[in-house]
């Protein structure tokens, strides 16, 4: 911190004068509407407000009683560890592909991130062009182009897989990108140092690689791991809220508490994903704190 | 080695690169073409000899004039009009973040604030707050407030959105700045003001364009929130009518929605050329430098 002239009174109105607006705003949005939720999930408030009284813990009840709450739990962890690990896996690969400088790099570098930054209702759009089982690209490709008999009508028939592809297609590059961040902070000597140690390729990338990019790796799962929480877009896009397939955590909410004006039971269910959540956030912010320190220190 | 290299990268561009041009193929189609059962790679002028009386779009490729003709989509304002408003939300929603931002990674940076630890803390985790567990009071503070079917509502909603991302993305940048700058400023006689505005903000400047660039993206792209706060469809955003088109059962007008899907991921195929360099900032908050 600075050692600036900051004894001066009207110092305080200046620094606040700073982060005041912001901070406000942050807190109007955030704790405001997280108490009011609270308060509501212990009414049975629909969407018009009036007439709402006191209910205590029904709709907690209803939440850990109904079987499509815990449905959409099971759906939405089976989605996240599916994703998240093949991009994962695929991020991985495709950055130690990338790894070595090669002309037309960058461009390929540039088009990869592309995916992950278009509008996920877009996205969605053209993959429902894809995947349509009527006059979809890869269904007709399959089935005129490669002779396959029967094509799997992903859409229609394993809409969750659907929503999983479009996820990993858009998302694999982030995981590219922060193991290639990984890969090229291994600093150069100690490969150096195994050459002349005559490791073997596979020693090498088990015993140094593996290792020295795990913890940023770890990052990068944490981060997509609460986004895929999350997964909403998607699935309101490809498949809509009412199919108890894909019904996710969000999509789920959003049925209940918007759709079918539920606020009081969707409030309560806020709330329990809300604890579910802050576990994992704060996981992830430590570990961003420690990675900051590590940082620091190097 | 190097062989299987080229054809994992080269099978990963294809895969990725392949919706895109698809999209642009479907954009230039007659609607009748698009859902024949046959992959068509380049379309055929010609009119569809059994087509409807009436085939939309009426030549190859006129879908794209249509976006700003309303009959066809069968919507109360041609496509054009959402895209409009997306944009007027997501340009004024940036620069209140962006300037909001600045001003308070700032403050973090530069002062000694009490419990900072604790507020910037609190700033990252909101960004973690699943939207799910303050949707339903928002939505009712915004009825209550009339701020409901109005673009206002969704810029002030995607202003504090951002505001985390821009306070973090900000103080990496102005961090990075040394203070003997501002110092030098404030013994010529800057007052704190005048050094902010002709030090820091000047210094800053890149940083606040990247910053920007990823408020824009985020706001653009936003779909959750405009879909639950906005249902007028004057004030709605293209993310909500994609999704009404795409919740249609019958009469899809696929080619018009295709040239509208690829107008709209245009600007961010630029910025995202534009911004390549810090993407990996922007998408970690700052926590990894490139």
């Amino acid at each position: 911190m600075d050692q600036g002239p900051r004894k001066v009174p009207s110092f305080f109105l200046l620094k606040y004068g700073f982060v005041g607006p912001a901070l406000v705003l942050l807190v109007a949005f955030n704790i405001f509407p997280l108490f009011s939720n609270i308060y509501f999930s212990f009414t049975d408030a629909e969407s018009d407000l009036s007439g709402m009284k006191g209910v205590g813990g029904e709709n907690y009840g209803t939440v850990f009683n109904k079987p499509m709450y815990g449905e959409a739990m099971r759906t939405t962890a089976v989605f996240t560890v599916v994703v998240v690990a093949v991009e994962l896996v695929l991020g991985f690969c495709l950055a130690l592909c990338l790894r070595d400088s090669f002309r037309g790099r960058d461009v390929v570098l540039t088009a990869l991130l592309i995916p992950m930054m278009l509008c996920p209702l877009v996205v969605s759009l053209f993959w429902k062009l894809i995947l349509n089982s009527n006059f979809g690209l890869f269904y007709l490709t399959l089935r005129d182009g490669l002779g396959m008999q029967d094509p799997p009508a992903i859409l229609e028939r394993s809409p969750l897989v659907a929503v999983m592809i479009v996820d990993i297609w858009m998302w694999t590059p982030f995981m590219m990108l922060i193991a290639l961040a990984g890969l090229n902070s291994i600093p150069k000597y100690i490969y150096e140092a195994a050459e002349i140690d005559r490791a073997g390729r596979w020693t090498v990338f088990l015993r140094i690689t593996l290792p020295m990019c795990a913890p940023i790796l770890l990052l990068a799962v944490l981060l997509r791991t609460t986004d895929a929480l999350k997964q909403f877009d998607l699935v309101m896009a490809l498949v809509g809220e009412n199919l108890s397939q894909t019904q996710t955590l969000s999509v789920l909410l959003y049925q209940r508490a918007i759709a079918s004006q539920k606020v009081g039971e969707g409030a309560a269910y806020g709330f329990v994903i809300l604890v579910a959540v802050i576990a994992l956030s704060t996981l992830f912010t430590r570990y961003i704190d420690y990675i900051q320190r590590k940082q620091g220190k190097s | 080695m190097k062989a299987v290299r080229w054809v994992f990268i080269a099978a990963y561009l294809l895969v990725a690169a392949v919706p895109l041009v698809w999209l642009f193929v479907t954009s230039i189609k007659y609607d009748i073409d698009v859902t024949a059962e046959k992959v068509k790679w380049i379309p055929n002028p010609a009119t569809p000899k059994n087509a409807p009386t009436v085939t939309f779009p009426p030549t190859v490729g006129q879908s794209w004039l249509l976006l700003n003709d309303k009959a066809y989509a069968q919507t109360e304002f041609p496509l054009i009009h959402y895209f409009i408003n997306s944009l007027i939300v997501a340009f004024v929603s940036t620069l209140a973040s962006v300037a909001l931002g600045t001003s308070c990674a700032y403050g973090f940076s530069r002062f000694k604030i009490a419990g900072d630890k604790d507020w910037l803390f609190f700033i990252l985790s909101t960004r973690f707050l699943p939207p799910l567990a303050v949707v339903v009071p928002i939505l009712i503070m915004y009825r209550t407030l009339n701020l409901t079917d109005t673009m206002f509502g969704l810029i002030l909603l995607y202003t504090v959105f951002n505001l985390s991302l821009a306070v973090w993305l900000m103080k990496g940048f102005i961090d990075e700045i040394p203070k003997a700058y501002e110092e030098a400023a404030l013994v010529d006689g800057y007052s704190w003001m005048q050094a902010f505005w002709k030090i820091i903000v000047p210094q800053a400047a890149t940083g606040m364009a990247v910053t920007a660039v990823f408020c824009l993206i985020s706001a653009w792209n936003e779909f959750g929130f405009a879909l639950i706060l906005n249902n007028s469809q004057k004030a709605m955003t293209a993310p909500v009518i994609f999704k009404y088109f795409l919740g249609r059962t019958t009469g899809v007008p696929w080619a018009l929605l295709a040239a509208g899907a690829l107008l709209y991921a245009v600007p961010i195929i630029i910025f995202t050329v534009i911004v390549r360099k810090h993407i990996l900032r922007g998408m970690t908050f700052g926590t990894i430098k490139q």
